[in-house]
């Protein structure tokens, strides 16, 4: 369900901070190419449903903040960002009357553009990227989304009442 | 729900306009400025000052890991017994044979004194915690936990206690950042310890690989040579080692040999490194002097290039 009410700026920092913390936590070597895309799922929600607060803008800085932390290329992550929201704007009409399931469905291609730009700006700076760490966390995330989404759902209502 | 209400529309510098026209100004900033971060280091200060920002953020996520340390200690009084005695027999050895040592550095550098050559024995060390091995791990970097107020300077040599890391390309306030050996933007000047060989060992992206591409077809190179840092490029500090070669290839018709090497260091396992630099060092490095050292353009290093830039 879409949270209609306005939610508070510090709330959706508060998410995002967390988010960005669990995008960093080491990894063992083994598990860290799955680690679901924390990060850009929190900042699709908030895109989704705070779109008078957090629009294109908002999501290519929380991407620049990653790409500081991640040392990558300014706005590589940032560019990422705002393309996956760019397309969640397009689609958000229609996708909080959706069941779930086809709501996942619809979050998936949106994770794939993400990764895609990634992608293709790697391979532009010429940095040489193991395509697995690209693809393999479009299918975790995916498989999170549902229960991402509900979790930030709760918060959310939790501090609107 | 489908068209959008004027007050969904993303809003730019404070003004209303369609997601499309919004995309595309993205876009076009983005890609201006990862040129701009790629090919030159004007946003460095940007990023440095950003950085320090969100240098909680990263603390944070030290936290689960260090808490888990914390508590294995906690629960494992006998391992961690066990490995102090292991500890202290290890460091009765170690001091053994550094009595040796000792003598063995008075002798040098009364040789050295005879041949009348500059002594840069006297090196300085700091212990740095590797914070962060690039989350990325095709990209060969590690982010330390000291920074310019730790007196990390651009250009101070990694190693770690089986050999050369790498060195450090930014430093921020309170971090700073290493490419390592494996990068293949970095190359170190080496020896090899048998035969006192000098050649270039380069970086290929795999933290378990470098490749010797200068080595001509008759140099004397087998497989199990240890190679040492030759010192030359004043970057990283000599007789370090270095690699140790796992494969010659002969390629017929070719000029040069195809050799690999496998890096000492552990570059993807460590938790902590030395940053290890002389005095002499520093100094040179503040007048800005090692941009004109050519066996230090030589290693071809972008890493090099920008700091001699920041040097100067």
């Amino acid at each position: 369900m879409i949270v209609n009410a306005r939610v508070s700026i510090v709330l959706m920092l508060a998410t995002l901070v967390v988010s960005l913390v669990l995008m960093l936590v080491p990894l063992p070597t083994l598990i860290a190419p799955f680690r679901p895309a924390f990060y850009t799922m929190t900042v699709l929600f908030w895109a989704a449903n705070q779109p008078q607060r957090f629009g294109l803008l908002a999501a290519w800085l929380a991407g620049v903040v990653m790409d500081i932390l991640y040392t990558t290329p300014l706005s590589e992550h940032g560019l990422a960002m705002a393309v996956a929201t760019y397309a969640l704007i397009k689609v958000r009409g229609w996708l909080w009357t959706m069941p779930v399931v086809q709501q996942t469905l619809l979050i998936a291609p949106i994770l794939v553009a993400y990764e895609f730009v990634l992608f293709w700006v790697d391979g532009v700076a010429g940095l040489d990227v193991a395509p697995s760490w690209r693809w393999l966390p479009v299918i975790s995330s995916t498989l999170l989304w549902p229960a991402w989404a509900y979790l930030l759902e709760r918060i959310a209502e939790f501090e609107v009442e | 729900m489908l068209g959008l209400s004027d007050d969904d529309k993303p809003r730019v510098l404070g003004r209303r306009v369609a997601p499309g026209l919004a995309i595309v100004l993205i876009a076009i900033a983005s890609i201006g400025v990862m040129m701009l971060d790629n090919n030159s280091n004007r946003l460095d200060r940007v990023r440095d000052a950003l950085s320090v920002v969100v240098q909680p953020v990263q603390m944070a996520a030290e936290w689960p890991g260090r808490a888990l340390g914390y508590l294995d200690r906690y629960f494992n009084r006998g391992a961690l017994i066990r490995e102090n005695d292991q500890l202290r027999q290890k460091n009765l050895l170690l001091q053994g044979r550094l009595q040796r040592l000792a003598a063995l550095e008075a002798e040098n550098e009364r040789i050295r004194a005879l041949l009348a050559s500059a002594s840069a024995l006297d090196q300085n060390v700091l212990i740095a915690r590797i914070l962060s091995v690039s989350p990325d791990p095709y990209r060969q970097y590690v982010k330390l936990n000291k920074g310019s107020t730790d007196g990390v300077f651009v250009g101070q040599a990694l190693i770690d206690a089986h050999g050369i890391m790498g060195q450090v390309t930014n430093v921020s306030p309170l971090s700073s950042r290493a490419i390592l050996i494996s990068d293949p933007n970095n190359g170190v000047p080496v020896e090899i310890n048998r035969t006192g060989l000098q050649t270039i060992a380069q970086g290929t992206g795999h933290s378990e690989e470098l490749t010797l591409p200068f080595l001509p077809n008759n140099a004397d190179v087998q497989v199990g040579d240890l190679l040492v840092s030759s010192g030359l490029g004043g970057r990283y500090p000599a007789d370090y080692p270095v690699a140790r070669v796992t494969a010659v290839n002969h390629r017929p018709g070719g000029d040069f040999l195809d050799v690999t090497a496998a890096p000492t260091a552990e570059l993807d396992r460590g938790r902590e490194a030395l940053l290890v630099w002389s005095t002499h060092q520093q100094s040179s490095d503040t007048d800005g002097a090692d941009g004109a050292d050519p066996a230090d353009s030589e290693t071809s290093s972008d890493a090099d290039d920008n700091d001699a830039d920041d040097t100067q």
